[in-house]
């Protein structure tokens, strides 16, 4: 796809998903207060 | 390339536009607090695009796409891991300092590592000069960045357009602190977001299509469009090292970090790694893919690289250049890149100046001075940091470009690890902070330059160490920390809880 080999596709997409759901799961669960 | 009037025209628009941000945050200055962490009356938008501002360099513009065209895609995880940054340093740092803050009055980390550590003067000192010396450095490394474009763009002599540049950036830093620094960010950072989304699918397109620039990279070296290197530089282990340098070492960055202490409300924090994640994370992926676009373009005769040592640099000017023959763009684009750079060089002079002012003026050579004077004061270190990087970067001795190649790797060694080890483990001591702040940074300047100078020591060839340099003097700061803090008396109780340290972000 892209003319991109599978394992960069893969890696590099994995690895974004990874990070946007930790920082949604950040989001969704920090209350923090002041 | 010569500008023409409307460049001319859109360049000193925006000029005046920061000059005018400069001029209208300048009332809201009444005191120090106002003018180093803006009153901490920061909003959510404010905030994010002044974090991405800070983090997003005149190098990240440049020397983005620079690498991309050098290396390929195995530099990919830098798009990853310095949006990210932003999310560590929220995240890690800046929810416990916000909150610490709010009843200890911090104006500058440097005030929660003396607080934490019990260290009025050595580790307040320590860590400011440091913190100075890294900045400085970095500094001339930015005004090196805005001197590449204006001289393209302009044809103007090197003086006269780090003079210009230096003179908008430092009026309406001096005169309206960080006020005028977000502000500015805000305008900065939209420009930058907007005109890479831009432009770049422009280039990309030109150079045959995201599809044909993979497959030509393919035809090149089949290495180019692999996720990682087979070994060396960009091979899976120095990644590893490359992804925590720049996440934690921009994180901490003295220019970075200071930024959440300006916040108004800690909800801030909840949404501001993810926004600032999505929206930093698509311009810098589109940057990238313009150096991608060089290579084709190079490869196919469109253009030739000037034939200098930083060439790869020249890649994303090129390519405007070259895809967009419309000259009113290229006005635009400088304006893209002046953004950039000023978005950091603007927070960078304004950290030293906090650094010299509050941190070693006030707080370590004359605690009874007047508000008004540490003020003066710092408006005044914003005036000299600025010239006196000005005049380095004209004439930038051998040693100072080794420098700014180190810099984030030496913000790293010298900070991530008394600042981590003191937000989350009671057992870090005084000694424990000193030991590792000052052998990280001696250690990450020693194995800079046994790695750029290629050495070979006692069977060890420098050039091919696995990591990048500064994973080892990383290593090496927490060593000292967990040694010297378990052979030394611990901090007391008190301090500990009123720090909030402990193995936990927040307590919910």
């Amino acid at each position: 796809m892209f003319g991109l080999p599978d394992i960069t596709i893969l890696t590099v997409g994995i690895t974004i998903v990874i990070a946007i759901a930790a920082l949604l799961y950040w989001g969704l669960t920090f209350k923090g207060h002041d | 390339m010569a500008a023409d009037l409307t460049t001319i025209g859109v360049v000193s628009l925006y000029f005046l536009g920061m000059l005018a941000i400069g001029a209208w945050t300048s009332k809201k200055i009444k005191n120090t607090e106002d003018y180093l962490v803006a009153g901490r009356s920061l909003g959510f938008w404010v905030f994010v695009l002044l974090m991405i501002g800070t983090v997003c360099s005149g190098m990240s513009l440049l020397g983005v796409s620079g690498l991309g065209y050098k290396v390929g895609w195995p530099t990919i995880w830098e798009q990853i891991f310095v949006p990210l940054s932003i999310g560590f340093c929220v995240i890690f740092f800046g929810v416990k300092l916000h909150n610490v803050a709010k009843t200890s009055g911090y104006m500058t980390v440097q005030d929660y590592l003396a607080h934490r550590y019990e260290s009025p003067v050595a580790l307040r000192s320590l860590a400011a000069v440091a913190g100075i010396i890294v900045s400085l450095i970095y500094l001339v490394g930015q005004y090196t960045a805005i001197a590449i474009v204006l001289m393209w763009l302009f044809e103007i002599p090197l003086w006269l357009a780090l003079l210009i540049a230096t003179l908008v950036t430092m009026v309406y830093t001096a005169i309206g602190g960080l006020y005028a620094v977000a502000w500015a960010s805000l305008i900065q950072s939209f420009i930058l977001i907007i005109g890479v989304i831009v432009m770049a699918p422009i280039i990309i397109f030109y150079a045959g299509g995201f599809t044909h620039v993979n497959e030509v990279m393919t035809s090149i070296n089949p290495n180019l469009v692999m996720p990682w290197m087979p070994s060396g530089a960009f091979a899976v282990p120095y990644i590893f090292s490359f992804a925590i340098l720049l996440m934690i070492g921009l994180a901490c960055a003295p220019h970075v970090i200071n930024n959440v202490l300006s916040i108004k409300d800690v909800k801030f924090f909840k949404w501001a790694p993810l926004a600032a994640f999505l929206i930093y994370g698509a311009a810098m992926f589109l940057l990238k893919f313009t150096g991608f676009a060089g290579i084709t373009m190079v490869k196919e005769g469109i253009f030739k690289l000037p034939a200098v040592t930083n060439a790869q640099d020249y890649v994303i000017l090129y390519g405007i250049q070259y895809s967009i023959p419309t000259i009113a763009f290229w006005g635009i684009f400088a304006v893209i890149v002046l953004a950039a750079v000023m978005s950091t060089t603007d927070r960078l002079m304004l950290t030293i100046g906090a650094m010299v002012s509050w941190d070693l003026y006030k707080k370590v050579l004359k605690p009874d001075a007047p508000d008004k004077t540490v003020l003066l004061l710092s408006k005044i270190v914003v005036v000299l940091s600025a010239f006196g990087t000005m005049i380095l970067a004209i004439n930038p001795p051998e040693m100072l470009a080794i420098l700014i190649w180190m810099g984030i790797g030496v913000m790293l060694s010298t900070f991530a690890v008394p600042l981590l080890a003191g937000l989350y483990w009671r057992g870090a001591t005084r000694q424990g902070a000193l030991a590792a702040m000052s052998l990280g940074l001696a250690s990450s300047l020693v194995f800079g330059f046994l790695n750029y100078f290629k050495v070979v020591f006692a069977g060890v060839d420098f050039a091919k160490i696995p990591l990048h340099f500064s994973f080892y003097a990383f290593v090496i700061a927490i060593i000292a920390m967990s040694v010297v803090s378990m052979a030394t008396r611990k901090t007391a109780e008190k301090v500990l809880d009123e720090t909030q340290t402990g193995w936990y972000i927040s307590k919910q």
